[in-house]
């Protein structure tokens, strides 16, 4: 009784509409961060977005997977008070993102873009001082948000005489120095080569630890299936499917394993012919390894919409 | 609309500091010194008194105009606008922000030119009032042509009808004796701000500039709010 009214008064507070609940360990857990139902996007000849709905749950990373032109970049500046929908219900953060005021709304939330742009008369460190002093941040974080982006010792360094993937860097730090409840990430790593993706990966694994919502879109299947707690496919205005990578590998999986013997590899099924050929290479002391056949949500993707994600 | 004096700094003192050194808005604000210093070698005609008043206009349009279309123009090219709109900054804050160093710009070439020219004989609160005046108007409307341009460069082109008709439009169409040009002409803030000032020098008051200042009173609503306008479309893609 006392948790129901806490989390009553919590709500009105609030004025937020989601539901509120309660984990084993006793810590208030909200469902959902964003909300969107039926969200349609009209342009003028093109249908954008065909009354998508889905709703992430605050702490986690959600993937927004599909191929250029399915409606991820249309999405995004939907949720985040950059476009007005056709149609449909959204809420962020319990607000509606295209009826909100901005300063309050903008200031709890990060936006990478793949065309988020930077000062290039101006060094990486005033570069993210105006963006402390925009957001009342102090200028101490700049240290803390250039080690983790791997930029410390170009701190005076102007961004118009950085590489490519540094200015992209330098973006994710300002993204990120607000410390923000939800980051709207668009193809993060797009630019980056494997040291620093993994270095930027580390980083927001540890933000999301912290309690920062992601939001990821891409196209890049590794990266969402090693960051993701959930993915949705995006095919044509449409979201195809909606699961953790895990579900959804074991759900469109052909449910087969590969064996590798003396004689080479073959591929079993998961039934009771398939058993019995395995106990029999045991018995006999030739089963060399064992696989099973997990599809990657890349051939998932393909398999759900014929087409590739590239 | 929120206004927050922290963020205001902000916005002013990363525009100065981007400003001085970008040779665009550098050759913008050393544009009117210059024009300044080929009026001076010209004889002016005593009987003349429009030309007294033309380095004042040239500083203030193409100062207020010019560098801060170039400003807005090269965020939306460079695309930093669209991460200032996403950050807590109001449109009221970036704005101002940029306006207060296009300000501060055409106060150090207002002065260069003066220095150069010389300071008209009149009443100097007059002076500064119409001065003032006239340069929010052209701030207002540097900000709108700096929004429809979509590169700092276009934003030359894009105010270049601007420039021949608010700004050379009071110095020559009186001379060329076209009657139905010279009546649009009449109605631009320039050329109540070149009449005005005329008339100062001729020792008039109040009662002789209170047209010319209730016209540049409109314009400035107009283009403030014309520019408020097309900035709130902008927040939203189509």
């Amino acid at each position: 009784m006392g948790n129901l009214l806490f989390t009553a008064l919590f709500t009105a507070k609030l004025g937020w509409s989601f539901r509120l609940l309660m984990s084993r360990e006793g810590v208030i857990v909200m469902e959902s961060i964003i909300e969107v139902n039926d969200l349609e996007k009209r342009y003028k000849k093109k249908q954008a977005l065909n009354k998508i709905s889905f709703q992430v749950r605050q702490g986690e990373i959600f993937g927004f997977l599909g191929p250029s032109g399915s409606g991820k970049t249309t999405t995004v500046k939907i949720l985040t008070s950059q476009l007005l929908y056709t149609s449909g219900r959204v809420k962020v953060l319990g607000i509606d993102p295209a009826r909100s005021r901005p300063s309050e709304f903008l200031g709890k939330i990060g936006v990478l873009t793949d065309n988020s742009g930077t000062y290039e008369r101006l060094s990486v460190y005033d570069n993210l001082a105006l963006f402390c002093r925009l957001y009342g941040v102090p200028k101490r974080r700049i240290e803390t948000v250039l080690d983790a982006v791997n930029l410390i010792g170009d701190k005076h360094t102007l961004v118009g005489r950085l590489s490519k993937g540094m200015k992209q860097r330098v973006t994710l730090a300002r993204t990120i120095l607000h410390e923000p409840d939800i980051l709207f990430l668009d193809e993060p790593t797009s630019a980056l080569d494997p040291v620093n993706s993994e270095r930027i990966q580390k980083t927001l694994r540890e933000m999301n630890r912290r309690g920062t919502t992601i939001f990821l879109t891409t196209h890049n299947m590794q990266e969402a299936e090693m960051l993701c707690d959930r993915v949705a496919f995006l095919n044509n205005g449409e979201i195809s499917a909606l699961d953790t990578p895990q579900a959804l590998r074991l759900r469109y999986g052909d449910h087969s394993i590969t064996v590798t013997t003396p004689l080479g590899k073959q591929i079993v099924q998961q039934d009771e012919v398939g058993a019995g050929f395995i106990r029999d290479l045991i018995r006999r002391g030739e089963l060399l390894a064992i696989h099973s056949n997990e599809p990657t949500l890349g051939d998932i993707f393909v398999k759900l919409t014929g087409r590739g994600l590239e | 609309m929120t206004f927050s004096i922290r963020r205001f700094r902000a916005m002013v003192k990363k525009e100065w500091k981007d400003a001085i050194r970008n040779p665009q808005i550098l050759l913008n604000a050393g544009m009117p010194i210059l024009l300044a210093l080929l009026f001076k070698q010209k004889e002016v005609d005593p009987s003349d008194l429009t030309f007294l008043s033309v380095p004042i206009l040239v500083a203030i349009s193409i100062t207020g105009a010019f560098v801060q279309a170039n400003m807005i123009a090269e965020e939306k090219e460079k695309n930093t606008l669209r991460s200032l709109m996403l950050s807590p900054a109001s449109k009221l804050e970036v704005l101002a922000g940029k306006s207060a160093t296009t300000t501060l710009f055409a106060l150090i070439v207002i002065a260069s030119c003066l220095a150069i020219s010389g300071v008209p004989d009149v009443n100097l609160f007059f002076l500064t009032v119409l001065a003032i005046l006239l340069l929010l108007i052209f701030m207002a409307l540097g900000t709108v042509i700096g929004l429809i341009a979509r590169t700092a460069s276009e934003s030359s082109i894009v105010g270049l009808p601007l420039l021949l008709l608010f700004i050379f439009g009071p110095i020559f169409v009186p001379s060329l004796g076209m009657p139905a040009l010279m009546n649009i002409i009449h109605v631009l803030p320039s050329q109540q701000f070149v009449v005005a000032i005329t008339e100062l020098l001729q020792d008039g008051g109040l009662s002789e500039i209170g047209g010319n200042l209730l016209n540049l009173i409109m314009w400035t609503v107009l283009s403030g709010a014309l520019c408020l306008l097309v900035y709130g479309k902008k927040r939203f893609d189509k």
